[in-house]
């Protein structure tokens, strides 16, 4: 090829096509925060909206962000016995419990070989800030388990930097299969009642035969347990936007 | 029950109740009750008139008001009579005031001695034939009878009881909800009578009430929550020190 000025021009390369996948971006993910859901009961569902209206007004004030059991967070509570009034701690969630105004989550961390769990409410006004070190799922809802594990499971670095990640991308699960110390353990997790899918048991077969004995597999069956949060779940997530929006 | 945070950041646990179409049924004047005070019939919560005999229907009759589920009785002095008819709102009660709470208590059927009166009951093992939850002896050998209000076994629960000195720590006049502080009898959902506590040490907390009740009609206008100076809102920072 001969330019303007008569020499042959360097090859340029075309340009690289930018693929923007529309159709990931446009089903944005809905996460409705477990404690929003009521409880199967016979209260009146006005005082679900009372308090519902008060966990509102908090989260406008107050940024709470998304996390799941299994993700790593920092959290500083403002402490009067403290150097500087406010106490950090880091830690992985275990546990997220109660509904409503009075949702609690457990962190656990292992430091100077000693294992700590401090059990934050998500809304009390003592906590300054909730920061999301590293966003991810594990197998279970519930990891408790990792008590009996191995310590290094349940260690995570003080000072650790947030890992990035994009917004729109899906919460990664992460498949970690977590081996344990011996037994004893606290709680007989080999057991179908605990449906643990994240301990990489080594116990002999006869010992796995012999806990699925505890099973009840007529349980997912069992109509009157049922409790179907689908269309709750999407009532309480306009109404809850609408307001956060305002 | 809900949690409720102060400004200094501690807990207390509260105990929603909504005020729902009440309204004053009677007026009972000092001499035709007998009494010491006048008394005030006051009905709570609509209920269908279909259940009940004709007869019945009499006192909401007289007022024009759809039959209620409860009727209660207040003692009140001659300068707070309220005409029959008034409705009452949750701002009759002021954030600050102290409460009694009177409900039936959940009931738990015939239940035994140990549950019921809290016996010690008898050891598991060593020996005991037959006896672990029983109540034991029941009087001496000189009594020769047994007295009347011996604790037995019987139907427990049921009963009208009272709490006494409850704070109330918010009012919400759009839908008539006092949130009043710790617990109180009854089960969800139950009617329940709240009154000005009789305490003396809550005597001072309660000076200043709206008297003799909050008049919808009248000129003040509230906002739609009242709180307590102690109580952290929500739309406050968070609590530092």
């Amino acid at each position: 090829r001969v330019g303007g000025d008569g020499k042959p021009e360097k090859f340029q390369p075309p340009p690289k096509p930018v693929i923007i996948d529309r159709q990931k971006q446009r089903t944005e993910r809905r996460f409705l925060s477990p404690e929003f859901i009521p409880p199967r009961g016979r209260t009146d569902p006005l005082k679900y909206y009372m308090e519902r209206k008060d966990m509102i007004q908090r989260r406008k004030v107050f940024n709470i962000p998304e996390f799941y059991v299994g993700s790593v967070l920092a959290v500083t509570t403002a402490d009067p016995y403290a150097n500087n009034k406010a106490n950090r701690f880091v830690g992985i969630c275990i546990q997220r419990g109660g509904r409503g105004l009075g949702a609690t989550f457990v962190l656990r961390n292992v430091i100077e070989d000693q294992g700590v769990e401090i059990c934050y409410e998500l809304y009390s006004p003592r906590i300054q800030a909730i920061e999301v070190l590293k966003l991810e799922k594990r197998l279970d809802d519930n990891l408790m388990y990792l008590r009996d594990a191995l310590p290094e499971y349940s260690t995570f670095d003080v000072d650790m930097k947030p890992v990035s990640r994009l917004d729109h991308e899906e919460v990664p699960v992460n498949k970690l299969q977590v081996r344990m110390k011996p037994k004893p353990w606290s709680k007989r997790w080999e057991r179908p009642k605990f449906n643990i899918k994240g301990i990489k048991f080594e116990l002999p077969e006869s010992k796995m035969k012999e806990a699925q004995k505890w099973s009840q597999p007529w349980l997912e069956f069992d109509m009157l347990r049922e409790y179907d949060t689908s269309k709750i779940e999407e009532k309480i997530w306009k109404e809850v936007n609408e307001e956060l929006k305002k | 029950m809900m949690p409720i945070w102060t400004k200094s950041g501690k807990k207390h646990a509260v105990t929603l109740l909504k005020v729902q179409d009440c309204h004053v049924l009677r007026y009972i004047s000092k001499e035709e009750s007998g009494g010491k005070t006048a008394k005030l019939l006051v009905g709570g919560k609509n209920v269908s008139p279909f259940s009940k005999p004709e007869s019945a229907h009499q006192i909401f009759k007289e007022v024009g008001v759809p039959r209620k589920q409860k009727v209660a009785t207040f003692n009140v002095t001659d300068d707070a009579i309220i005409k029959p008819g008034t409705p009452l709102y949750a701002a009759h009660f002021r954030p600050g005031q102290f409460v009694d709470v009177t409900a039936k208590t959940i009931g738990k059927g015939f239940q035994g001695v140990m549950k019921r009166w809290g016996f010690k009951g008898q050891p598991a093992s060593h020996g005991q034939t037959k006896t672990h939850r029983r109540p034991g002896a029941i009087s001496t050998n000189k009594a020769s009878k047994v007295y009347r209000g011996k604790k037995m076994p019987g139907k427990m629960g049921n009963v009208y009881r009272t709490t006494l000195g409850l704070k109330v720590w918010r009012i919400n006049t759009k839908h008539d909800i006092i949130y009043v502080n710790g617990c109180v009898p009854g089960h969800t959902n139950c009617l329940v009578k709240v009154k000005d506590s009789k305490l003396p040490t809550c005597k001072e907390h309660n000076k200043n009430p709206p008297f003799p009740t909050f008049f919808a009609d009248g000129d003040e206008k509230l906002p739609e929550d009242l709180f307590d100076k102690e109580i952290f809102q929500f739309t406050d920072p968070s609590v530092t020190y």
